[in-house]
């Protein structure tokens, strides 16, 4: 005796979920870098109310809070930027334009409404 | 020829050169729309004239959404604050350092695939097809139409403002000024403001050339003049840095200088002769005056054009309504070594001062080290310029305002394929890396090279530009320098103007009025829309209401938080349903607007009400978001077509 077809449940788009593993990573990402940023900005160098600081520490001729918090992570995002693009990024088939066909279907509700009124 | 009649010949060599440069690049920019027409016409209309048929590369992708998020403000209003704040600036503008990553990797791959599922040419379009739903395109249609009207005004204005300050030196647009307040002396649209001819001139030049090209070309023109003005951008950048470094002796003398430095206090001043004159006295703005009292030396600088009438002891300038007053506002520098080392003008007459009112700045007043430090100074709030909360607000508003503006989602539906991305968001990395910190680093030494712009930041840029390529005789590369001013503008300017056309020939006319419209009464409606949007934009900006700055930024950030969470959703969320989608954009929208509503009745001005602290942009997100689950969660389900369609295989 035959057993009786079972339909396969449907399968996520690959390209879905692919997207949606590479969005947690990049809230990640800004997470990270924002925190990076403002701690070390705001921890080194911010002033106090009253204080004045005229000798500043640099690194290449940028403040050093400027140059920890600011130009390193920017490299630092840059480097992370490659591995992302071309390491981790999957380049997903993004599937044939269906150009006009939202339209062709409004229309062909419009004239199915149309016969439906004259029936 | 000695040297001092050299400076004057450099100085109006740079001015020729802004004016020749712009007209090359206008030419550049209309050659390129004149080739996108001839493309059109072999292409699916409306795909190609709003979409550029889904089928841009690298550089076309990467460079026009570079461009279209940098506008005017990125090279006159973000040098100015540079100049004014100090080094703070560069934790203000730090999050660009992942705008790329999140703005385009965030939603590019889905919405690009939903819009090829539905056939989507439009954001409101995309939303009506994700959702079926009419009337959900519609409130997204309304909202941008809402938002982009207001935005397109103010662009265009700053676009003119941007173009008199590169120009106003030039003999030729004096000349052509004056013939064009001649001609429109007493015709009524333009409100009186005949008076100010070098900006009208600008204004219509500009937005025609806009207008032109963004009209006949469509969608490709714009892309492709966007690729030319980003590297015009990233041009004038990589060349102004090395000057600006070589010109203060290296970063380390620019960032140790300006540690000694204090703010400047905002003095108003009286100015005054002591014989009056046969012929009437100018007093032109960004004059520089000394008064010595005894061994004391103070150092002035005007911030407004004042004359002394012939028969006139007193300098008067116009105040705003037409009102005289003899009050003239200007700064008063406080750092020894520039009140030492800084000369009076010639006024052609011995002008005496005499200081009426004098005003420190609320935070860093006398403070030495504000400059290099957080919170940076500021003239009137006593927290500075970016407190912890501002700094933790523009993190995420520039990140996430970046990836909920339509004008970028749009960008995200046209390119050809994930390739694309991942190479257009490395470039995009890589070059946000190569405007912004070095802009910083840039007007950071044009403070210790230009003391006293305080009075007209806004000009700091083309100034600087004059003055760096003064120093290397080459005064021709200027017109290079601020060229990247004006293609920021257009590159922002063509894209809404675009939007706001897509928004009625599409989402209104075709979904909603006529669907089965034939492509030749599109096409002429498209040709016709462009044409009319523009030119009302720039009639509105004959007169343009006050307060365009904070309408910019109302517009910018009301976009974003009306939209963000809606698309966000609607591509990562199966469950998400028109109800919710509806509500989160609705959500955010009137947010935003509540807050932005108290804000400016407290403040009698365009202003933001800030909810423990914090931006509107943030506060409306995070209701958007919740809104928007809330009531998902609390209705039924989506069809099960839909889900089918937009997320399984």
């Amino acid at each position: 005796m035959p057993e009786p077809k079972t339909s396969a449940p449907p399968e996520y788009d690959p390209t879905y979920l692919n997207s949606l593993r590479e969005a947690y990573v990049i809230v990640a990402l800004f997470a990270v870098f924002c925190f990076w940023s403002i701690f070390v900005c705001y921890n080194y160098g911010y002033l106090s109310p009253g204080e004045q600081r005229s000798d500043i520490s640099t690194m290449m001729g940028i403040p050093s809070w400027a140059f920890w918090g600011i130009g390193l992570p920017w490299v630092v995002v840059d480097v992370v930027a490659v591995w992302f693009c071309f390491f981790y990024m999957k380049a997903d088939d993004l599937g044939e334009a269906h150009e006009g066909e939202d339209l062709a279907e409004q229309v062909a509700h419009l004239h199915e409404g149309e016969g439906a009124n004259h029936e | 020829m000695n040297s001092l009649t050299f400076v004057p010949l450099l100085a109006e060599g740079g001015s020729n050169a802004a004016i020749v440069s712009f007209s090359i690049y206008i030419l550049g920019v209309m050659v390129l729309a004149w080739l996108s027409n001839r493309l059109l016409q072999s292409k699916s209309f409306l795909s190609e004239y709003f979409l550029g048929s889904r089928s841009l590369g690298v550089w076309a992708f990467a460079l026009t959404f570079a461009a279209t998020s940098s506008s005017g403000g990125s090279f006159i209003g973000f040098p100015s604050l540079v100049y004014t704040h100090g080094w703070i600036v560069a934790l203000w503008i730090g999050s660009y350092m992942i705008v790329p990553i999140v703005s385009m990797g965030l939603l590019a791959k889905r919405i690009n695939q939903v819009g090829r599922k539905s056939g989507a040419i439009t954001i409101p379009d995309i939303l009506r097809d994700r959702f079926e739903s009419p009337m959900f395109g519609a409130v997204a249609t309304g909202l941008i139409v809402f938002f982009m009207a207001f935005n397109l005004i103010a662009q265009f204005k700053g676009g003119s403002v941007i173009l008199q300050t590169l120009l106003q030196d030039v003999p030729l647009f004096q000349t052509a000024s004056n013939g064009l307040a001649d001609m429109l002396h007493g015709v009524p649209i333009l409100g009186g403001s005949e008076d100010k001819p070098g900006y009208l001139l600008c204004l219509f030049v500009f937005t025609a050339a806009v207008v032109l090209y963004t009209a006949y070309g469509g969608f490709r023109a714009v892309v492709w003049t966007d690729v030319m003005q980003g590297f015009v951008m990233v041009g004038g950048v990589v060349l102004m840095l090395p000057l600006a470094i070589w010109a203060v002796g290296g970063l380390g003398n620019a960032t140790r200088e300006m540690a000694q430095m204090t703010p400047p206090n905002n003095v108003k001043l009286e100015l005054s002769i002591s014989d009056s004159l046969s012929e009437s006295l100018n007093i032109p703005h960004n004059s520089w005056l000394v008064l010595e009292e005894g061994d004391q030396r103070r150092v002035f600088r005007t911030a407004a054009r004042s004359q002394i009438q012939p028969g006139e002891q007193t300098a008067s300038y116009r105040a705003g309504n037409d009102e005289q007053s003899q009050a003239i506002p200007g700064i008063e520098l406080t750092y020894a070594k520039q009140i030492d080392s800084q000369m009076a003008d010639d006024l052609g007459s011995d002008v005496t001062v005499r200081v009426v009112e004098t005003k420190e700045y609320v935070g860093g007043a006398g403070r030495a080290g504000v400059y290099v430090t957080g919170p940076g100074p500021h003239a009137t709030s006593d927290a500075g310029f970016l407190p912890f909360s501002l700094a933790v607000s523009f993190f995420f508003m520039w990140t996430f305002s970046g990836a909920g503006q339509p004008s970028n989602m749009v960008r995200l539906m046209a390119f050809n394929n994930s390739t694309t991305l991942r190479r257009a968001i490395f470039t995009v990395s890589i070059y946000y890396t190569l405007i912004y910190f070095p802009l910083v680093i840039i007007f950071c030494c044009a403070r210790v090279l230009l003391p006293g712009w305080e009075t007209e930041s806004d000009r700091i840029m083309p100034e600087m530009a004059k003055v760096t390529t003064e120093l290397i005789n080459m005064p021709w590369l200027a017109g290079l320098l601020v060229a990247a001013p004006f293609a920021a503008v257009m590159s922002t300017m063509d894209s809404f103007l675009l939007m706001i056309s897509s928004a009625i020939v599409r989402d209104i006319y075709q979904r909603n009025i006529n669907p089965e419209a034939s492509e030749k009464s599109i096409k002429q409606l498209t040709y016709v829309a462009t044409i009319g949007v523009g030119t009302i934009a720039m009639l509105a900006a004959v007169s343009p209401p006050q307060f365009l700055q904070d309408i910019i930024v109302f517009t910018g950030s009301g976009l974003s938080t009306s939209f963000l969470a809606p698309v966000a959703l609607m591509l990562y969320w199966p469950r998400f349903n028109r109800q919710g989608a509806v509500a989160g954009m609705l959500g955010g929208f009137a947010t935003h607007v509540t807050l932005y509503t108290i804000g400016t009745i407290q403040a009698g001005k365009v202003d933001a009400y800030k909810l423990f602290d914090f931006h509107p942009f943030m506060v409306g997100l995070v209701a958007s978001f919740v809104i928007a689950i809330a009531v998902t969660c609390l209705t039924p389900p989506p069809p099960e077509h839909l889900v089918r369609k937009y997320f399984y295989k």
